[in-house]
């Protein structure tokens, strides 16, 4: 079965003053449809780099990043455009852009502008997902740009549900003052893509955040630790001599 | 030999093939190495050099004190088999909970040659405690009684210890990768 997103030595690097720096080196991943992946990594460990590529919005040096099976490189930027608008969804905390006066309900709406739908089947479709990340018909109605930190986190995971993606990219989705309210935050977006069997690729500075999901990775110096290459690398070839035991300490 | 004092069998492998000693020679170098955080019990050394011996992997010899030369003192040396059981040593992953000792017990003697054990080891370490990490059972946010919270804040603590395991894994390998490239 081919992985809906799939990472093939990934490198990227970017320019740091005179010098290059190996932003991500030889990444390999692979996500299935309806599995849900957290990154752990401190600042400039790499994890934003490792999003952005995920989500098509930035292309690797080498190696192969392919959703569903199409390589991201080959892509026009309008495919890759119009792939983030449908099938990929990207959300991260810095990117909260609501207009001045705009109600809750039409910062969703305004998401599904590229689906075909009249406004009032877009505000339709908005109220229903907003009411499932918990924000009421009220809470609909309010000024986007009022709302608190942990309000707006809902409103743009609404956002980003709306488009019923199939991959959902989240970058240190929930910067909240309140413990309580990122731990609900997190349960509800476990809840959210488990229901909808999409994939979930997000990435925190803290591992707590990560909890409950599927797979846990961490990332350091742009090299990826996954859970799931547990065995593969147990010993060194040495100069043990042949038929020697391993000390048992 | 499991238990405890594991570590410290391997680090005295170390420190023998660095200089010979005697037991509390032995015994205040272990010390010095590891730091505070680690109760060196010098009972323990001397127990460890016995077995040491046993096994092949030090050989003592009564030798005369220094500065008084009509008392003598055992004084432990290396094998031909110390240098080898060391590698090994180095190459040997451990189960989960001992690990950061054994591997805080790798990094006090290893040798330059070691790096790439050491190295495999760090990344073995980190991968085991994210596996950790995913067998906690989430927080839901939602506690609503002094109990469930208690179990929050305890399922927190598990996941502060990993994380800080993780990043000093990921941080002592960042250093020898540093040093290998300016060692270069």
């Amino acid at each position: 079965m081919t992985p809906l997103l799939s990472f093939l030595n990934v490198s990227k690097r970017c320019a740091d003053g005179g010098r290059e720096i190996l932003v991500l080196d030889r990444a390999c991943l692979d996500i299935d449809a309806g599995v849900s992946v957290g990154v752990y990594g401190a600042r400039r460990s790499g994890k934003s780099t490792l999003l952005r590529l995920a989500a098509g919005i930035a292309l690797p040096d080498s190696g192969t990043v392919s959703f569903d099976g199409a390589d991201m490189a080959q892509m026009s930027a309008a495919a890759r455009s119009r792939l983030l608008r449908s099938a990929i969804a990207f959300m991260s905390a810095d990117d909260w852009r609501a207009n001045a006066g705009e109600s809750v309900v039409d910062h969703v709406a305004t998401a599904l502008g590229s689906e075909g739908l009249t406004m009032r089947e877009a505000r339709h479709r908005a109220l229903r997902v907003l009411d499932q990340v918990g924000v009421g018909a009220a809470g609909a109605q309010e000024t986007a740009s009022s709302l608190s930190l942990t309000e707006r986190t809902k409103v743009m995971l609404a956002r980003a549900l709306a488009r019923e993606p199939r991959l959902l990219v989240l970058d240190e989705p929930a910067q909240m003052p309140n413990l309580s309210d990122r731990d609900r935050f997190y349960a509800l977006l476990r809840s959210a893509t488990r229901e909808r069997g999409m994939a979930l690729l997000v990435a925190s500075e803290e591992m707590a955040a990560l909890q409950g999901l599927g797979v846990l990775m961490s990332i350091s110096d742009g090299e990826l630790c996954s859970t799931e290459e547990r065995g593969t690398v147990v010993q060194m070839p040495g100069r043990r001599r042949a038929g020697a035991e391993r000390p048992g300490w | 030999m499991r238990g405890p004092s594991t570590p410290l069998r391997g680090a005295l492998l170390g420190l023998l093939l660095e200089r010979p000693g005697h037991g509390g020679d032995l015994a205040n170098r272990l010390a010095a190495r590891l730091g505070e955080t680690w109760r060196v019990d010098t009972n323990d050394v001397y127990r460890l050099l016995e077995q040491l011996e046993k096994t092949g992997l030090a050989l003592s010899r009564d030798e005369p004190k220094r500065g008084n030369h009509r008392r003598t003192h055992l004084v432990y040396h290396p094998t031909e088999e110390t240098s080898e059981a060391l590698t090994l040593w180095m190459e040997t992953l451990l189960p989960r909970e001992p690990v950061r000792l054994g591997l805080q017990a790798k990094l006090s003697v290893a040798r330059q040659e070691d790096a790439p054990r050491l190295l495999i080891a760090l990344r073995a370490y980190e991968r085991e405690c994210l596996v950790l990490a995913q067998l906690v059972a989430p927080n839901d946010g939602e506690a609503r009684s002094w109990a469930a919270l208690c179990m929050e804040c305890t399922r927190d603590a598990v996941y502060a210890q990993l994380q800080t395991e993780v990043d000093w894994a990921t941080r002592t390998r960042r250093r020898i990768n540093e040093f290998l490239e300016r060692d270069q």
